[in-house]
């Protein structure tokens, strides 16, 4: 099985194609905290920063038509700024780890670069007619199929793990290494202000980002191991991740939507407490996606071990 | 020469919906024999190979590879097969060496030794490290028969294993296979359109014809059976009419060649020393007498016309 894995690790890594995306993931990563840090401006005094960003939410919350989800953000950073000023705690400035919290938005091309290679991996066998060497060795289907997905999915948690090792360098150039022990204002889940480890924030942001990464790599992967088209199968996962994040905002109108997938697929609205339906948490996010994943991995499984390869 | 089965099909048989694509195979490929499969397009014989190296499942019957069904026991049986299906479609991407080493990490106990040793011997050392998409077509060929001896296999199944190879390659390929097969007793099973390569290479033709199997025999026997030779025959310009009614005598034609004093006749082999001692008793100059021999060509083609 190490075998298999270490050939379809080096089918990855020996494409042009992956050091594309490695340098446009490490070249995106940099650039957006160069330009974070360029645009910064010094808060001379932060009170009064925040008295102007409660006025600023709360003309917000009674002019504009907002969204729920943009309500229920709004509702809760002027909790946070009104906390913040009621018990003198300053906002973290100058912390690498509460940066890359902010910049969490950057794993959704971690999943899309994940979504181009996983797309690949089945399919191009197919296409470069390699499948009939692949396959008769003495190795079952379930077995190579199995490797493919372990592969990919591995790349895929490098690529990520990539995103936080390139973020924190950058940072940590910028503002120093960090204190681990840092806290912050954060929602918890019954929606008070409460004080957080920041670090420990941003690890389970990564870390929890991980599963809805692998559910669009497994979506991808089982509709190019069907369709035997990578193009397709990128298109149609990326039209769903797309389609995906406005379905979130539908989710609050329409209770059945939880239990798709993209409703599920962004950690990030529980780290800031922002729930598409009250019932829904962090739980039963993790387990919807977990049961797409094994639907759609089962799937790929039987389609691959059955079908006759011509 | 130890003759054991290496490959039993027994009513091996393909159905694509109603369509039947190989029609209840019964033979034996023995060890030790270079076995030819051959037929006209679309008589199902990349379909059998298929089904012999578990591409495709077999609709009814069975294949066995040394003993073990390729349907329930896949990874056993398939451990003694080498082979190139269709093309020799390798990644391209990947350097020459890479592609043996990954085909060497999917099978047990095959050294780094063992890899150089299989590049030697099919003479890809120069370019072993420069990526496949720059091989030729010669050379990816050469690539896919060391793939397929990595594990030194008991039966090597090659589908037009002569594509792309210039003359000396496809020599120096009929020698290494008849050697494999002669002195190492593999079983080398070979489908090919080249006819002429196909005499040279095998010891066992097979044909298959519509998904069935119509021959299987010996090469020489196979060519030889039954068989009418075209006899040439140079006579003195001036006697060729006075040849043609002594040919005629014997019940046969003879029909004007392409010189004035040529001529043939559709015989037996073996009624030649007859036909010389008529001409001659009758004063006739014979200046040469030359049997064609019959090519698997010739009898292939009579054969595919005559199930027409």
């Amino acid at each position: 099985m190490i075998g298999l894995i270490s050939n379809e690790m080096m089918k990855i890594v020996n494409r042009k194609l992956t050091w594309i995306i490695l340098f446009l993931l490490i070249a995106i990563t940099a650039g957006s905290f160069v330009m974070n840090k360029l645009n910064e401006e010094p808060v001379s005094d932060w009170r009064a920063e925040q008295m102007e960003l409660m006025e600023r939410y709360q003309g917000q919350l009674e002019i504009d038509e907002l969204s729920p989800q943009m309500y229920a953000d709004t509702e809760n950073k002027l909790q946070i700024a009104n906390y913040r000023l009621q018990n003198d705690i300053a906002p973290v400035s100058g912390n690498p780890w509460s940066i890359l919290l902010r910049f969490s938005g950057l794993i959704e091309m971690v999943i899309i670069f994940a979504i181009v290679i996983a797309a690949d991996v089945v399919s191009r066998e197919y296409t470069s007619g390699t499948i009939k060497l692949l396959l008769i060795r003495p190795h079952s289907r379930s077995k190579i199929l199995f490797s493919k997905y372990i592969s990919v999915s591995l790349f895929a948690l490098g690529m990520l793990a990539l995103l936080v090792i390139t973020g924190y360098c950058v940072n940590a150039i910028f503002y120093g290494f960090g204190n681990l022990s840092t806290t912050d204002l954060f929602l918890n889940s019954e929606g008070k202000v409460t004080e957080m480890n920041v670090f420990l924030q941003t690890v389970k942001m990564y870390g929890l980002s991980f599963l809805p990464i692998l559910s669009y790599v497994t979506l991808s992967f089982t509709i190019s191991t069907i369709l035997r088209n990578s193009a397709l199968a990128v298109g149609i996962s990326l039209f769903i991740m797309i389609v995906g994040n406005s379905i979130i905002e539908a989710t609050s109108y329409l209770p059945g939507l939880k239990y798709l997938p993209f409703a599920n697929s962004d950690i990030s609205l529980y780290i800031f407490h922002l729930p598409a339906r009250p019932e829904m948490t962090l739980g039963f996010s993790l387990s919807v996606l977990v049961m797409y994943i094994l639907v759609l991995a089962g799937l790929s499984w039987q389609v691959f071990k059955k079908r006759d390869t011509a | 020469m130890n003759q054991q089965p290496i490959v039993q099909f027994q009513h091996t048989t393909k159905k694509i919906g109603r369509k039947i694509i190989v029609d209840d195979l019964n033979f034996d490929v023995l060890a030790g024999e270079v076995f030819g499969f051959l037929g006209p397009n679309g008589a199902g014989k990349t379909t059998t190979i298929r089904m012999m190296v578990g591409l495709i499942k077999i609709s009814r019957g069975d294949i066995l590879i040394k003993g073990h069904s390729i349907a329930r026991e896949f990874e056993k049986a398939i451990r003694y097969v080498g082979g190139i299906v269709e093309n020799p479609d390798l990644y391209k991407y990947l350097t020459g060496y890479q592609n043996l080493k990954h085909y060497a990490r999917m099978v047990s106990g095959i050294s780094k030794k063992r890899i150089n040793e299989i590049v030697e011997h099919v003479g890809l050392k120069e370019s072993i490290h420069d990526k496949v998409s720059s091989y030729s077509l010669g050379m990816r060929q050469r690539l896919g028969i060391a793939q397929a001896l990595l594990h030194h296999p008991p039966l090597l199944i090659l589908d037009e294993p002569t594509n792309g190879l210039d003359p000396a390659g496809i020599r120096e390929l009929r020698n290494n296979l008849k050697e494999l097969a002669h002195q190492e007793g593999v079983a080398v099973f070979v489908s090919s359109h080249l006819l002429s390569e196909m005499q040279l290479m095998c010891d066992k033709i097979a044909v298959l014809q519509k998904g069935k199997l119509v021959s299987i025999e010996n090469v020489h026997e196979f060519i030889a059976k039954d068989s009418i030779s075209r006899v040439y025959l140079e006579v003195e310009a001036s006697q060729t009419e006075l040849t043609k009614m002594l040919v005629a005598d014997l019940n046969k034609t003879a029909v004007a060649g392409n010189g004035p004093s040529e001529l043939w006749i559709q015989m037996n082999k073996e009624e030649v020393p007859e036909l010389n001692k008529l001409l001659l008793d009758n004063g006739i100059r014979v200046l040469s007498i030359h049997v064609q021999e019959r090519t698997l060509e010739d009898k292939f083609l009579e054969m595919m016309e005559e199930e027409q």
